[in-house]
Order: structure tokens, then sequence, then C-alpha cells
């Protein structure tokens, strides 16, 4: 009977199990075979199709190329990858050859030993120049690449058009008139929030802190410290959570408001102002502020400055573990060039991660534009350690904005709180 | 009691004389049978259960984060280290007492409204108990993750019916401590209750109903019936339902997770089950999680522990 | 007599005779109102479903939609091997049901109708195995899957949750195995039946009403599981099961709320049916455990 072979088989493994906690070596492979089946992992979208068909004109291309290969991908659901890549890690046997990924995992990937290092491979590529600088940091790690860049999404201040006439107020040059301009709506329109806000939006939030010459973390590669705590960080900090009251977005109501909460705000007409992405357009067009409103770049400190942003977005990278090294290589260059980009693009609405790519890409819709004005002015990243996604997952953040602006500890006592956590997991992964 | 005067007659094997008297007239001299009976769950637990949490414990005493998984770094032994860095944190003795607190209260609401309803059961016609008995499967059977996500939309400040219905204009549920705790039970009590309710009705329906008769023939109010009549008969059941919801409510996990976004404003509200995740699985710290929830064992166990030894104290047979 | 009973009691509700008018009506009213109130985030789910993607999350929510649009459905039926997953889904949790059963029957006979050094111990071990956080054996369960090299198959979905449903099933059925009489055993026996013939013929269908409530319990456990199901299939999509269906729209930054309840709608209406096939053998049986 086929259960009892099952059976006996996991019995056996129990039998022969020493008494030390399991783990598996993820060396990378020797081989470099130049044909067989390649499989790749990529995040299915909500609206997956024309995602699915730039990456199959790149596959025929690829599959005509090389003789004798054949390409399986796999669409992945975003919220259950941290299980699958690790698990690949953990697996050579089920992992794929390219995966792509968060560009915030990439130091922990790393860390993992499960992307392959693909500095030289990436420096040869005559694409790869046109890339641009925080999109490069995002796969870098202590100097070595371990990716190419797929897509960016960068966030910018989505404001109604309508509200800003009828109050007759101008576009926000500094965050202080950013602020003030809130007050100004909240005061008059109470049933709306003049910017909506979230204490659990950390992504939002790192742009004041930014403006003001803040960082989250100082150091290179494995020894990071946090900046957190510094007072032109506490000045950002200072000044988002300003924003957190009932002259703008009463702390009851935003305090647990997370990015997306923030948008839907927007979307749904319950706020002025909202800092959201170029992946937000789909949804507050869908809203019922489709039509009143328009996006500008977030401001910064002085005026006509803008607030450097955090560039998020995906890498494509190549497991160590492959045995299709070349082969791999070569797929996440066609798939990330910058024609595919560019496809990519128009199909999805994927900012393109090439400077000039993305230039086109604002020429074609006039939406992108100020989401590719911020990221020419300034974008950051956040630490390139490994000890980051514990920092996010652990919310470290998050507790440290909602502290504060539900008034249980003052922007000192709650960002000394958090650069003494940042500092623990720094100083764990060291 | 149905067994106790029938004769134990020994069957194939005859009774040695000098074996000890068994404890209960059930008892038999088993041999081997009950072990061949047992074999197929014995494998089964054995290899995918207590093999796991063997493994889970020898985790707890070593270093082990997804560097050491994937083999990135070598395993080091630590022996209580992990439990000694868990214990130190304060947040920990925070996050345990609201643990204990919140499951209580949701133990404690299940079974009331648990109890209650299937006495209710049993008091009325055919459709509107087929009404109750279906809303109540229903609510049985929607997957935690979308039962925590409807309730949140419920109380929506913004975007919710309730604060409609109301009158309460736009206050947020998730925003004090309490209110958020309470927003959760009610969610976990909503999921849980159809459990209590069909099994207590069940055993209802299987109580004579002479005894019932005879109770409000004697002009027995409803509360007093249930005190003096229902709850001795079910008790049977009754152990299984609260041992079961003191299981169960300690490890809620979905439902925070989902509706306080992972564990309220400024993690008021973690249990210790979000908190094992966020501290551990989240950031791939397995050997803290892994005592977490070598933790989370023991205290379920000293529970239900006491629990038994006060039944069998009162009689009561395993 | 025990069977006598409650083969009587599902015909006539015993409690109803003593139950004066007013008082019912009363009591009418109240459960019908609870099951409009327990039944309300149900139909909020199915409304949000059917709801066009703006009026989802709208400051003036009405309990109805006037454009209602199959979009989110189609979502959810449009997905890479929905089939796929749906039949996957019912594999599992069938052979779960079934093999759960089956192996819970023959461990609560041994643990109710016998007496042998341990008992107690082994009832004790069966409820403490209930207690472990799922989540933290994912990892130790997860190496085991992969030495016995069942990662990405259905067998790793099946066997741990067997071994899940074990402990509350045994626990729950040993009040059943109970319920029989004793004597009925003795005088199977002088009949000269086997012990083996008298465990399936006829303790087996006197038990069957409760293994159909037990069996509840481990359908909706592994029916409704995500962990196992993004844990454990890894690599090949073709073993997926339902949830991951789910979770599609579950994205952090834009979650697709339509979507979520489109496919928890088509999640949880098998598990209304099968519960409604067995409402009756759920409620007659679960009194079983009562009986002494």
């Amino acid at each position: 009977m086929k259960l009892s072979a099952r059976l006996v088989a996991v019995a056996a493994v129990l039998v022969t199990a020493a008494c030390a906690p399991q783990t598996s070596g993820t060396s990378s492979s020797d081989k470099d075979e130049k044909t067989g089946t390649l499989r790749v992992w990529l995040f299915q979208e909500v609206n997956n199709k024309p995602k699915e068909q730039v990456v199959d004109s790149v596959l025929a291309g690829f599959e005509k190329a090389h003789d004798g290969t054949e390409v399986t991908v796999e669409y992945i659901p975003v919220e259950t990858r941290a299980q699958r890549i690790k698990a690949a890690f953990n697996d050579p046997k089920s992992a794929p050859d390219l995966i792509e990924y968060g560009n915030t995992d990439t130091a922990g990937y790393v860390q993992d030993g499960g992307l392959a290092d693909i500095t030289e491979e990436f420096e040869a590529w005559d694409e790869a120049e046109d890339t641009d600088p925080t999109a490069r940091q995002s796969v870098t790690v202590d100097g070595k690449v371990y990716g190419a860049p797929y897509f960016v999404g960068v966030r910018a201040l989505y404001y109604r058009t309508d509200v800003f006439e009828e109050l007759g107020l101008d576009v926000p040059k500094t965050q202080a008139e950013l602020i003030s301009t809130a007050q100004r709506i909240r005061a008059a329109k109470p049933e709306m929030y003049g910017i909506a806000v979230g204490g659990a939006y950390t992504y939002g939030a790192m742009p004041f802190i930014w403006a003001h010459g803040g960082e989250l973390a100082t150091g290179k590669g494995g020894s990071y410290a946090s900046a957190i705590d510094s007072a032109d960080a506490r000045k950002g900090i200072e000044a988002y959570t300003s924003l957190f009251g009932d002259d703008n977005c009463p702390a009851a109501k935003c305090a647990g408001m997370g990015g997306n909460d923030t948008v839907t705000a927007f979307a749904s007409g319950k706020a002025a102002m909202a800092i959201g992405g170029d992946f937000s357009h789909a949804a507050v067009e869908a809203g019922k502020v489709k039509g009143k409103y328009a996006v500008v770049p977030l401001p910064g400190v002085e005026s006509g400055s803008i607030a450097p942003a955090f560039a998020g977005g995906n890498n494509l990278g190549v497991l160590k573990s492959t045995s299709h090294r070349t082969l791999a290589v070569d797929l996440m260059k066609r798939l990330a060039s910058k024609e595919a980009q560019g496809k990519l693009f128009d199909g999805m609405g994927f900012l393109p991660t090439f400077s000039d790519v993305r230039r086109q890409a604002a020429a074609k819709e006039p939406f992108v534009k100020p989401f590719v004005e911020t990221l020419a002015a300034d974008t950051k990243f956040v630490p390139a350690s490994p000890a980051w996604a514990q920092i996010d997952s652990s919310l470290v953040l998050p507790t440290m904005f909602q502290e504060i602006v539900s008034g249980k500890k003052d922007v000192a006592t709650a960002s000394k709180d958090a650069a003494e956590k940042m500092n623990e997991a720094f100083g764990s992964v060291g | 009691m149905v067994a106790q005067n029938t004769v134990v007659v020994e069957h194939k094997r005859p009774a040695r004389s000098t074996a000890p008297a068994p404890r209960t007239p059930r008892g038999r001299r088993a041999g081997r049978t009950p072990w061949l009976y047992l074999a197929p769950a014995l494998v089964v637990l054995g290899g995918l259960l207590a093999y796991p949490i063997y493994q889970l414990g020898l985790i707890s005493l070593f270093h082990y984060t997804q560097a050491q998984v994937s083999g990135g770094e070598p395993t080091t032994f630590e022996g209580l280290g992990n439990y000694r860095e868990l214990f130190a944190d304060e947040q920990f003795w925070h996050v345990l007492l609201a643990t204990v607190l919140f499951a209580a209260a949701c133990v404690v609401c299940t079974l009331a409204v648990g109890c209650a309803l299937a006495v209710l059961l049993t008091r009325v016609r055919a459709v509107p108990r087929l009404a109750l008995m279906l809303a109540a499967l229903g609510a049985w059977a929607t997957p935690a993750i979308t039962g925590s996500t409807v309730w949140l939309f419920l109380f929506d400040a913004d975007f919710g019916p309730v604060n409609r219905v109301l009158g309460l204009g736009d206050h947020s549920w998730t925003y004090g401590r309490f209110s958020a705790f309470f927003l959760v039970l009610l969610e976990v009590v909503w999921c849980s209750f159809p459990f209590v309710m069909v099994t207590v009705y069940a055993g209802i329906r299987a109580v004579p109903s002479e005894v019932l008769e005879a109770a409000a023939l004697d002009g027995a109010s409803q509360w007093r019936i249930w005190r003096s009549v229902l709850a001795p008969m079910l008790r049977p059941i009754l152990v299984v339902v609260t041992i079961q919801s003191v299981i169960w409510d300690f490890k809620v996990f979905t439902q925070i997770y989902v509706m306080t976004n992972g564990g309220g404003i400024a993690g008021q509200n973690l249990v210790l089950n979000v908190y094992a995740y966020q501290q551990a699985f989240a950031s791939s710290q397995y050997s803290l999680g892994a005592a977490i929830g070598v933790v989370m064992l023991l205290i379920l166990l000293a529970v239900t522990l006491v629990y038994l030894r006060l039944l069998r104290r009162q009689g009561e047979e395993l | 007599m025990t069977l006598v009973s409650r083969d009587g009691a599902r015909r006539v509700n015993p409690v109803r005779r003593f139950v004066r008018r007013p008082g019912r009506l009363a009591a009418e009213a109240t459960a019908l109102l609870t099951a409009a109130v327990v039944a309300f985030p149900l139909y909020w789910m199915v409304l949000s479903a059917f709801k066009p993607a703006g009026e989802i999350e709208s400051t003036e929510p009405r309990p109805w939609t006037l454009a209602p649009t199959l979009d989110s459905f189609r979502r959810v039926f449009g997905q890479q091997e929905f089939g796929r997953y749906f039949v996957n889904s019912v594999v599992v949790a069938v052979a779960v049901v079934i093999a759960s059963a089956l192996i819970a029957f023959l461990a609560a006979t041994a643990v109710t109708r016998f007496r042998f050094r341990l008992r107690t111990t082994l009832l004790i071990m069966f409820l403490v195995a209930q207690m472990v956080p799922v989540e933290a054996l994912t990892i130790p369960l997860f190496f085991l899957m992969r030495d016995a090299g069942q990662l990405n198959t259905l067998w790793s979905l099946i066997l741990p949750h067997i071994a899940f449903s074990l402990p509350f099933a045994i626990w729950m059925l040993r009040g059943f195995v109970k319920a029989v009489p004793e004597a009925l055993e003795e005088a199977a026996y002088m009949d000269g039946a086997s012990r083996t013939r008298f465990l399936w013929q006829i303790l087996f269908p006197l038990v069957l009403p409760g293994l159909v409530a037990t069996s509840v319990f481990s359908f909706i456990s592994t029916w409704n599981d995500f962990l196992f199901a993004k844990s454990f299939i890894i690599s090949d999509i073709s073993q997926s099961t339902l949830p991951m269906a789910l979770l599609v729209f579950y994205k952090p930054d834009e979650p697709d709320w339509g979507g979520v309840m489109a496919a928890s709608t088509v999640m949880t209406i098998p598990v209304l049916v099968f519960f409604v096939l067995v409402q009756r053998r759920l409620v007659s049986g679960l009194g079983g455990a009562v009986k002494d």
C-alpha cells in the first residue's frame, strides 16, 4: 500500500535522526548545466495577466536562444513569499533557479546564504550602467551584487484639487506648509483629515526623518548603529507625529493606520491629502475621488525641495543552489532588461529601474511624472543589514510612532527605546 | 451507568485469581489488544507530533536562526540562554498576563453564550431552531482570517455599518486597549460559540425527558433547572468544551494578528502566540520562538492538569 | 436502553412539552434575532463579494448593493489552476477525515473498553498533544517532510493534518464508545463473534454518529489551513490548496477586499454544504458524548 510506504519513509527519517536540530547545506552547486529546465518564481499580482504576457514573450526569446532549455514559471502569492523562499533555501530540491523578491529582503536572503553573488555578470551587463543608484543599492550587500532590480515603487503626495481650489489653498512647498495646510483643511472641513497619516505607516514617515537630515541607521555592512534617536531624526519624528491630533488626523483613528488605510481614506474622500505610491494609483482611480486629485512630490524642509523617498520595489535574483547558473543569469538579464521593464510598465504600471526607460515612461503616462521626479531627486533605502527584516517584522518603528501619538512616551524616550531595540537587532546578526 | 451491574465475563483469557481488582467495573485484563488498536494512532502521533515536539524542545536550547537552518552558519548550543533572554524581557510578562486574562474572558463568554443558546434551542420550534443552527454553523465554517477581516470591516471607524447604526460617529474600536481586546473577543466568541452550543444542545437532547419534566412540574426556574439538573448531567460534555475552549483561546493567533494589525497600537494587544510570531518566526529567530512555544505548552499543561485533578477529586473518571 | 432513548430523542423533543406558550414566543423571537446577528457578518462577506470595487470601502456603508457584480468572483475563478486547488483541497480533506476517523475509532476503543497500564497517561498525552502551538511545529515538520521526500506532495498536508486531528478526535470519541453498553459486547461474544467482528460490525455502526461529529472538526481545520499549505507546498503549484487562492488577494500595499470576500465565500460554501448534510447526525451524534 502506498500510504504504508510513505509512513515507512517518515519512520526511517525518525530513526536516523540525530539529536541536534536539523539544518541543510545550501552550498552553491558546482554544476552549471547548459540545457534542461529552469524554474522561475515570480510574485502573483492581483491582476496578473499583463505580467504573464510580458514574461511569456521574454521566455519565447530565451528558449529560442538556448536550444534544449525549457522554463517553467510559477506565480506565488506575495503573502506566502516568506515561507516559500525560506523553504526553497532549506530544500534545494524544490528550489527554483530564479526568484523575484522584495528589495527590503535582500540583505536577509544574502545572510541566509540563499542568493548567488553575480557581481561579475552584473558589471559586464551593458544595460546595467543605466540602473539608477538607489535601485542598484537595493541589490548590493557589502559591495557585492545579488540580483537585478526589476521595478521600483515610490511614494508621493496625493491631494484633492477640488478641496484646495474651494479653500483657496496652494500646494505646499515645504513640510511646515504641508502641516499648516493640513490643519487649515481640517479646520474648514472637520469631516475630513487634512492629510491621512498612519502610526503604522513606516514608509510614509521615513521621508520626514530623512528630509530633516536624520537617518534610520548609520554604518556599512555588518556593523550598523541606529540613528533614530539623533537630534535630526527626532525633528523628523516630531514633524510626522505632529500630524496626529484633532487638528488633522485624530490619534484615535490614525495611530493604528497603515499605508493602505491612508490611501483608502483618501480614495474614499475622507482625506484631502495622503502619501501614496505609484502602485496606489489604481486604487485611487477606483475610488470616489477619481478626476478630483493630483500628485506632486512630497516637499522637503527647504522650499521647493523634494523629501527623500523610500525606494521600494522588487528584484530578481539567482539562487545559490541553481545548477544552471549561466542560463539563470541570462534569463534574469532578459526579464529585467530595458525592453521587458518598459513593457511591464505599459502592462502593469510598475516603474522601471533604469533612469532612461523611466523618463520615456513618464513622457507616455503623465501620472507617473511626480513619482519619476521623486526618484530623480533623492531616494533612500533601508539599512542593508539582515537585521532590518527583524526590526521590520517586530514593528519597532510603528511601535515608536504609536507610543508618541498615543501620548504613552515623548519623542526623546520613544526614539531612544526604538534605537535600543534596533541596536540589539543589529548586534545579534553581526 | 449501564455497566455497573454487568458481570465482567472474561472472554478467551480467564482472569487470573491473583490479578488485582480493576479500578472500575469496565476493567478487563487486556493483554495486547488495546495496544494493537492504539498502534496506528501512536505511530502517526509519535512520528508527526511527538517527534516534532521533541525537536522543538531541542531547538529552544540552541542558537537557531534562518542562517543556521540553511547552513550559512553553524548551530551553537545555548543551554537555557533563550529562556533566560525571554524571562528577562519585561514585555514577555506583560504579554503573558494579557494572554491569560484575555483567554479567560474568551472562555467564559464562549461557554456562557454557547450554553445559553443551547438551552434556548431546546425551547423553540423547528424554524427558529434551524435558523439559529445554520447561522452558527456558518460562523463556524468561516475561515478565521476572513472572519477577522469581516468583523474589522463591520466595526471600521469610517466604513463600518456598526458605528452608523449605533450612532457612534467615527469612534475607533481598535485604539483603546480594552475596546480593541473587546472587539477581538467578539470575533473569537462568534466563531467558537457554535461548537459549545451544538455540543451542549446535543447533550441536553440526550437527557431523559422525564427528568426535565419532573423538574418543570416542581416549578423550578430555567436557571435552577440548568444549575441543579442539566449542568450535573452534562458534566462530561462541559468538561470537554471547557478544556477545548481553554486550549483554543489560549492559542488565539489569527484574530489578534489581523484585527489589531499585528498586536495593536504600540503592541498593547499582543498575546503570546502573536508575540512569539513577531519575536521569532517573522524574523526567523526560531530558537526564541521555540522557547516561547515550550513555555506555552507548559502553561497549558499545568492548567489542564490542575483542572483534571479537580475533576478527579470530585469523582469524575477520565 | 441508552440507544433506545437516543433514538427516541430524535423523534420527540423532550423539552418542548413543559414549555409554556408566551415563554416560547419570546424564546423564538430571541432565537431569530440571535440568528440574524450571528449571520450578519456572513451576509456582509457575501455582500462585499458582490459589491463593485468602489463601494466596499465607502463612507456610506449600505447593507445592500444596487450594482451587484461578479467581477470579484471572476478574479477568484480566473486564477491559474483554480479548479486544481479545489480538487486538491477536497482530496486532502476527505483523506484526513476518513483516516483520522478510523484511527481515532480504534484508539478510542482501546482507551475506553480496556484497562491497561499507562491508559491515563496516554489520555493525558492526547490532551497535551493538542496544546502545542502549531506555528512552532512547522519548522521541525518541514525538515521531517523534506527528509522523507514528501515536500510538495499532498501527503505533506495529509499526514500532519491526520496527526493534528487525532488527539481531539480520540478525546471526543471516548464518550461515544463508552455509551455502547458493555452487555452488548458480551452478548456478541456469547454468540461467537470475534473481537474484530464485534469491532467493525457492531461497535462501528453504533459509534458512527460520533464519528460524523468529530469529522466536522478535522474537516474544518484541514479545509481552512493556510499554514501547512504555504510551508510544505513549495515548488509544485499543482499541489496547492484553496487557501492559496485566497491569500493572493492579501497584498500588503493593496489588498483586494472584493477578491478576499469572494474567495472566502467560495471557500465557506463547501463547508456549509458539508455541515447541512451532517447537521442531523452532528446533533444526535454529539448527544452521545453525554451518555454514560
